[in-house]
């Protein structure tokens, strides 16, 4: 269960703010966040991943209270449970794609490279249909092969919470779809909670529950 | 480094191979027979010119050049001695001038063929006299000179190479005498030569001897009869000196111009018998006569 | 640790062309100072190596840093010359022996340098090939020359005109070469060795030509004797020696009045030494005499002045660069932004970045380091040749 409680966040010389009485997401469901763009709803994904601390309210995973968590055990927990998918992929340049999937291993002390590691890699590449582009660099891939290589990163340690930020963003309709179905298979293998912003009204099939954010966003 | 000798004449001595060894060698027979004298078993002593030239003109080979140069000392006689020195290359420290003393008293070569090039000034051959040790005082300071070499490198035998000078010194002085005596008998007479190599002996024993260029094996042209003619005295009895016995014509011509002749070998090479004393003995006992 | 570091090394890696200019840069301003510095270090050694195997230099009265300069790195600076007399004169002092040089002349770039057998048993310098001198007209090359040049034994070497109008003068001489020596690691290796005499030819002092006596050509001959020729300007000098006509060289004049531009003097012991710069401390005498190591280490006192000079100017290059490289260092960073929050926001901590940065940096300062040591090792492989070239 996530639960968001009184959550009031603002950013810094910013008039953005962003305020939510109470948002809950049971476990195991998929939930999809739709609204116009500026209504904060990345802000309230990096807010469930901990990423950003709101100023006054709780974000509760499983009863951890982790909004009161320290930077460390915050960063250690969203490593562990918290598979982040990314709007624009954030995958770095200068690895490529093998390293790329295995970043959270390299930058995090609590996940460590074994051999059954890249074993997993392979193993979810070959699912994502990019294992013949492992040693490649981001700049030769396509949007949806950097889309595929930013899920694959997220999802391969397992992740109990799927955060996905416009996951279909740009494009066709064939991968939008390949994208959806992978999201919704980790989420029943891994029985995680899936937690998908976007805008495009085309992938909301399949999702158990839709929230339109400005029911929720009070400012 | 091959040795090279010639004349058969063995100098390596076995005492010598057992103390420090300083090779010496020489441009011609008369030092050589000095440092043999004074030097004698302390030195490995080296004479390398063939005895059928004159040392004063000789050119000595590569080989044989390479023998002076690796020498400890090479005697020269000074006085422009041996030509050949001027064009070679030669350690200078191991060069020892034996008339260096007295070059002062060196004589100068009178009508000697010199040239000069272009109009502007004479350049006169360096022309002085190398018979040095036909005045046997002039001799023994030679080998005063060579005994004191030696015993710069050898000092630890000073006393016998000084015992050994004084030997020689006495030897030489006594020819001087014996030079002296005979020579009083030709003072009436005029004394020629047959070549420029008796300056020292005419300066010493007062000969006042004038010179023409005869060579012994070859009869003279027209114009060196009468150059002859220009130096005898008919006032006088004409004695010429020789270097060696001229050939019969000349002989016969000498005898129908009335001039004697008396074979005075200066000795320069090394004598088929005898030494550089035998020799000038010789030459005394011929003027006795 | 580990991690951080294969990152570090897959971005450097990434960059490689960046990642070079700067390691390069920073590679070369870290070896400029140590160069310098080994390089004059060396250059001190050398010359005063050199200078310390050669007691007492003795000529002209003058510019004694000239002298010395002249006699042992055969620099041909312009100095009086003294007379061959000189060396008869000092070795009659039994203080030692002396040994004449003169070098005025140059073959191919090359210092010809006259002097007698004793220097090359002075300087322990042996042959490779073929002989040492013997005859006027020879002449024994340094290992460098030879290898210059290209020469070895049985070629010729000419020696170059001083001045192609001065025809009454000097004009080239061709030299045969009769030996190449071993290498010395001294400026003996580049330098081409002859006889005083062959030099004095070279001057003009000393000639060779036909037998004037035989001379049939009316044109050559301006008034003739039975005791005296003298012919004209015309008569052809030789300007090769060998075996047919050395016997017409010859020299005019008493060679003791001959020039030699400095006297090398061995000395028998340091007492000697001593007795023989106290002789040359009296006004009357019309020659210097200089301890070379003393002369060497007073011109070394003026380089180590300019070493000054130069560590300070680098030290400022340096700290400029290290600003700049700084700079290059924080804009990279700050290019690098959303790389470093893509890595916080997956789960890295500051002191994470901070540690894969940190070793960005560390392997770059230790390429750079590699670089300079490199470099520094070459120098020790050219530092020799290059402080005989262009140094002494």
């Amino acid at each position: 269960m996530i639960t968001l409680e009184n959550i009031f966040f603002r950013y810094p010389d910013s008039d953005f703010k962003l305020e939510v009485d109470r948002l809950a997401f049971n476990s195991g469901s998929k939930t999809a966040i739709i609204g116009t763009s500026g209504y904060g709803k990345t802000t309230m994904l990096n807010l469930i991943a901990g990423i950003i601390l709101p100023v006054s309210g709780d974000v509760i995973i499983e009863q951890n209270k982790i909004s009161a968590f320290s930077d460390k055990n915050r960063r250690d927990f969203r490593i562990q449970n918290i598979g982040f998918i990314f709007q624009d992929f954030k995958l770095i340049s200068y690895l490529n794609v093998m390293d790329n999937i295995l970043l959270p291993f390299r930058i995090n002390s609590t996940l460590q490279i074994k051999r059954e590691t890249k074993q997993s890699v392979a193993e979810l590449a070959e699912e994502l249909g990019i294992a013949d582009k492992l040693k490649k660099f981001p700049s030769k891939l396509s949007h949806g092969e950097k889309q595929r290589v930013a899920i694959c990163r997220a999802l391969l340690n397992q992740p109990s919470i799927i955060l996905a930020d416009e996951p279909t963003g740009n494009l066709d309709p064939e991968n939008k779809k390949k994208i959806m179905d992978i999201l919704f298979s980790a989420v029943e293998k891994y029985n995680a909670t899936l937690i998908t912003v976007t805008h495009d009204h085309d992938m909301l099939k399949g999702f158990e529950k839709i929230i339109d954010f400005k029911d929720f966003q009070k400012l | 480094m091959m040795a090279f000798f010639s004349c058969g004449k063995e100098n390596a001595k076995e005492a010598v191979k057992k103390k420090e060894i300083v090779t010496v060698i020489t441009v011609n027979y008369p030092l050589y027979f000095f440092a043999d004298r004074i030097g004698g078993d302390l030195i490995s002593l080296q004479y390398i010119i063939p005895a059928d030239v004159d040392p004063a003109y000789w050119n000595p080979n590569e080989e044989e050049l390479s023998l002076y140069q690796s020498a400890d000392i090479i005697l020269a006689n000074g006085a422009n001695y041996a030509k050949w020195m001027e064009n070679v290359s030669l350690p200078s420290s191991r060069i020892v001038n034996t008339s260096a003393s007295f070059k002062d008293e060196l004589l100068p070569l009178k009508n000697v063929a010199s040239h000069n090039h272009g109009p502007e000034g004479e350049h006169q051959h360096k022309g002085v006299a190398f018979t040095t040790w036909l005045d046997f005082d002039l001799a023994i300071e030679q080998a005063e000179v060579i005994k004191d070499i030696l015993i710069k490198k050898l000092p630890k035998e000073k006393l016998v190479l000084d015992e050994n000078f004084e030997n020689l010194r006495e030897d030489l002085e006594r020819l001087g005498k014996k030079m002296i005596d005979v020579t009083l008998q030709l003072k009436d007479i005029n004394v020629l030569g047959s070549h420029p190599v008796y300056q020292y002996l005419s300066k010493s024993y007062n000969l006042n001897i004038r010179s023409v260029h005869f060579e012994p094996d070859v009869f003279p042209s027209n114009e060196q009869w009468r150059e002859l003619e220009t130096i005898v005295d008919r006032s006088k009895e004409n004695l010429m000196l020789w270097e060696g016995h001229p050939n019969k014509k000349t002989e016969n011509r000498f005898h129908e111009l009335n001039i004697d002749i008396l074979v005075f070998n200066p000795c320069e090479n090394m004598p088929a018998k005898g030494d550089f004393l035998n020799v000038m003995k010789d030459n005394i006992d011929r003027i006795a006569k | 640790m580990k991690e951080s570091f294969y990152l570090a090394i897959k971005y450097l890696v990434f960059y490689k062309f960046r990642t070079l200019v700067l390691v390069l840069s920073i590679g070369l301003i870290l070896f400029l100072p140590i160069g310098l510095q080994r390089l004059i270090v060396e250059s001190e050694e050398q010359m005063l190596l050199r200078a310390d195997a050669t007691p007492l230099v003795i000529g002209a009265k003058g510019s004694s840093t000239d002298l010395v300069i002249n006699t042992l790195y055969f620099e041909q600076e312009e100095i009086e010359p003294i007379k061959l007399l000189k060396v008869e004169e000092l070795n009659s002092t039994e203080l030692g022996y002396a040994i004449p040089i003169l070098s005025v002349f140059k073959a191919r770039g090359f210092p010809i340098v006259g002097t007698d057998l004793d220097y090359f048993s002075f300087r322990n310098l042996t042959l490779n090939d073929g002989r040492n001198l013997q005859y006027v007209g020879e002449c024994v090359l340094g290992s460098e020359v030879a290898k210059k040049l290209d020469l070895s034994v049985g070629d010729a070497l000419v020696s170059s005109p001083e001045n192609f109008i001065d025809l009454a003068g000097i004009y080239p001489l061709k030299m045969k070469i009769v030996g190449v020596l071993k290498v010395s690691n001294t400026p003996d290796d580049t330098a081409v060795f002859t006889d005083l005499k062959t030099n004095w030819i070279i001057m003009g002092l000393g000639h060779g030509h036909q037998d004037l006596q035989k001379i049939e050509d009316p044109t050559l001959i301006l008034k003739r004797d039975s005791s005296r020729v003298t012919t004209s300007s015309k008569v052809f000098m030789f300007n090769e020696i060998n075996a047919e006509n050395l016997d017409s060289f010859h020299f005019h004049g008493s060679l003791e009045e001959y020039p030699i531009t400095s006297i090398l003097f061995v000395p028998n012991d340091v007492k000697s030494a001593t007795i023989l710069r106290g002789r040359f401390g009296a006004k009357e005498m019309e020659e210097q005499i200089a301890v070379p190591s003393d002369v060497v280490e007073n011109l070394l006192q003026t380089i180590f002045r300019i070493k000054r000079i130069f560590n300070m100017v680098f030290t400022l290059v340096g700290i400029a660069t290290l600003i700049i490289i700084g700079l290059i260092v924080v804009l990279t960073l700050r290019l690098r932004k959303e790389e470093l929050f893509t890595m916080f926001t997956i789960g890295s901590s500051r002191y994470k970045t901070m540690e894969i940065i940190g070793f960005e940096l560390i392997l770059m300062i230790v390429l750079s380091g590699t670089i300079a040591s490199v470099l520094y090792g070459f120098t020790g492989f050219f530092i020799e040749d290059f402080i005989r070239q262009f140094i002494i």
